[in-house]
């Protein structure tokens, strides 16, 4: 193949302007450009899967999608394919916006010169190598920081281990006895190797944040486990100090969408910032409930007796090193990464959190997470795909149990987000789905959801895909969202149960835990 | 009280005598190995109750030694517990496939620890927590 040869695809509906800009080319050398020509967006996608384009002219205005849509639907299908858009509208504003959404260049229809357009898609296409040049010299480096980070982090836990070990084989008199400023001295050692311990544990989450390893594994969860153990383990430092350490919890408190890890490490941060600021003898209460702006949400507070925060000061604590320096708090206070690892995390779970003004009366920090629903489960899924084509429609499969669950209006609501929620449920069904999921919108994005991640789910996510992705119809975003309860691996088919009888079995399993409530376990993967 | 046999795989001598001092203090027999290689033979050799291995190893790391334990039937009976300095999810997730009985991250605790052995040897937890005074 000619190594000079453009593979050009042109994506226009108007055959009048598509004439026009083949025109543009007529005048190059032969063999040097090959113009794809199509009509519509959902062509133009499965065309790029394909990956033989070396540079997309898009038109702002196809049948089946529209305006930026277009540039984001073409930038998701092919992020590193450059995109110029041919526009007939001359407006700065939204040539900025398309650039923004992943646009190499913005043309305007009817002042492109002859010469000039082949001209600008080389152009196009040396910007937009040397950018992702630009961007891998980048990558390389922030990966370059964040091993460098992980190395030393690592390597100061081996001798930090050696210092804890043998100062609490002193303090727990296993070599011998100990007089009184022996034991206060070695107790001063003790807290500080937890002071560093704390530091490093830090150090590295904030290494894994920015590397984008750290594992948010959003579940169906009960915040009362997490509320209560965060309490517990804060109960010492408390008490050290005097300080009344109490907790509110509204009763019932719904489910939330969360990773119950992280939902510890989050209060476990904020409880202890507010014990560490707040004076001896004060108060730290945490509270629970749901947010009275907003039912969708549950709202956890964490208020104290301490020297609270200043106005100025409630949007800097979240940054990243920021410390205070109180004439009230003696001492170090850590990295100043705690509440800037708690805002990611706190991000990462779709929630917000942000801290009241309330100088001299003792700080209020709060935090919001979503209650757990359909659409926030598949929220950030969504945002990660960039997706802005309105509600999607949610395949179920698996059991009836679980779609019993998801489709019970009371539990669920239809709309943010869920357009339709398709149920089926072992491979015989997808003959009843697809022409289901063949009515649907033909950019629709379609999520499977099943109760477990076994092979049956993954047989029946390869087999839409197969089904649907020549079609022109219907686009399968490559996106399945597996949902399985954690209690769940332990249900197997046994070879000799028939398909129906294990169906029902499971069925019946789902129903007792659904009612509990307990725990339903999402991964998301891009496949 | 127990006399279970307990090796300990770890190349940092400081850690392993730390770790020797705490479970003899407990009443298990500590022994040691400092690579990988010595820990197959010593657990070959000595068909410990329990084994505490480090990830970080020279010449082949914890998981290839975990592998290893498991070709010979004497040894893969042996429960494992993973302590690492290299705690992150992949590593842990990693750990707990392969079969170790825990999970560790350094520097542990001494009560976590010691849950952990109890809870690997299937041993009951002491009556009170107090049985030696705990250093928190």
């Amino acid at each position: 193949m000619n190594k000079n040869l453009l593979r050009i695809l042109l994506v226009e509906d108007n055959e009048g302007d598509a004439r026009l800009l083949r025109e543009m080319f007529r005048s190059e050398a032969p063999g040097s450009f090959e113009l794809t020509h199509l009509l519509r967006m959902s062509d133009a996608t499965v065309h790029l899967a394909k990956g033989s384009t070396d540079i997309v002219l898009l038109d702002m205005g196809l049948p089946d999608a529209h305006g930026l849509d277009t540039v984001r639907m073409a930038y998701a299908a092919a992020p590193t394919i450059p995109l110029i858009v041919i526009s007939g509208l001359d407006d700065e504003a939204l040539a900025a916006q398309a650039m923004k959404e992943g646009a190499q260049d913005y043309l305007i229809k009817g002042q492109i010169e002859n010469r000039a357009l082949p001209r600008a898609l080389r152009h196009a296409i040396e910007r937009h190598r040397m950018q992702a040049e630009a961007d891998l010299v980048r990558t390389n480096k922030l990966q370059f920081k964040d091993e460098f980070l992980s190395h030393v982090s690592h390597e100061l836990r081996s001798p930090l281990t050696a210092i804890y070990q043998f100062v609490t084989i002193l303090l727990d008199r296993l070599a011998g006895e100990l007089n009184p400023e022996q034991i206060e001295y070695l107790s001063i050692i003790l807290r500080n190797t937890k002071q560093l311990q704390s530091m490093i544990n830090d150090l590295l989450e904030v290494t894994r944040m920015q590397a984008s390893k750290l594992k948010i594994d959003l579940q169906c969860i009960s915040p009362s486990a997490a509320i209560l153990d965060a309490v517990n383990t804060l109960r010492g430092a408390a008490e050290a100090k005097r300080i009344t350490l109490t907790s509110s919890i509204a009763d019932p408190l719904p489910p939330i969408c969360a990773d119950p890890t992280r939902l510890l490490q989050i209060l476990i941060i904020l409880l202890d910032n507010a014990i560490k600021f707040t004076p001896p003898d004060g108060i730290v209460n945490l509270h629970a409930g749901i947010f009275a702006e907003d039912p969708a949400l549950l709202l956890l507070t964490v208020s104290d007796s301490g020297c609270g925060i200043a106005p100025d000061m409630t949007e800097r604590i979240f940054d990243r090193l920021f410390q205070t320096a109180h004439p009230d708090v003696g001492g170090r206070n850590g990295l100043g990464l705690g509440l800037y690892i708690c805002k990611d995390l706190v991000n990462r779970q779709g929630g917000r959190i942000w801290a009241s003004a309330s100088h001299g009366q003792g700080a209020v920090l709060s935090v919001v997470l979503p209650v757990f629903s359909l659409p926030n489960l598949i929220a950030p899924a969504l945002k990660r795909e960039r997706h802005t084509q309105g509600p999607v429609s949610v395949i179920v499969t698996e059991t009836t149990s679980l779609t019993g669950y998801l489709s019970d209006t009371d539990r669920v609501e239809k709309g943010q987000g869920v357009r339709d929620i398709l149920l089926g449920c072992l491979h015989s069904d997808m003959d009843i789905l697809l022409p289901k999921m063949r009515s649907s919108a033909p950019t629709e994005l379609f999520f499977i959801l099943a109760i477990t991640d076994n092979i049956g789910s993954a047989a029946i996510a390869k087999r839409i895909r197969e089904r649907l992705q020549g079609s022109t119809v219907l686009q399968l975003a490559g996106l399945t969202a597996v949902v399985y309860h954690r209690s769940l691996p332990h249900i197997k088919r046994d070879v000799s149960e028939s398909m129906k009888d294990f169906s029902d079995r499971v069925a019946a399993q789902l129903q007792d835990l659904m009612n509990d409530e307990i725990s339903a376990r999402k991964v998301i993967h891009v496949q | 009280m127990s006399n279970k046999k307990i090796l300990i795989v770890d190349d940092d001598p400081d850690v392993r005598q730390g770790m020797y001092v705490r479970l003899k203090a407990n009443h298990y027999v500590p022994i040691f190995a400092a690579d990988g290689l010595t820990a197959m033979s010593e657990a070959r050799k000595q068909e410990p109750d329990l084994i505490i291995l480090d990830l970080g190893l020279p010449a082949g790391d914890g998981f290839v030694v975990m592998e290893r334990f498991k070709s010979i039937p004497a040894v893969a009976v042996i429960p494992v517990i993973i302590v690492s300095a290299r705690a992150g999810h992949g590593n842990r997730q990693r750990a707990l496939n392969a079969g170790a009985k825990a999970f560790l991250e350094k520097p542990v605790d001494n009560d976590q620890l010691l849950a952990a052995i109890r809870n690997a040897l299937g041993e009951p937890a002491p009556p009170s927590p107090a049985a030696l005074p705990a250093a928190k």
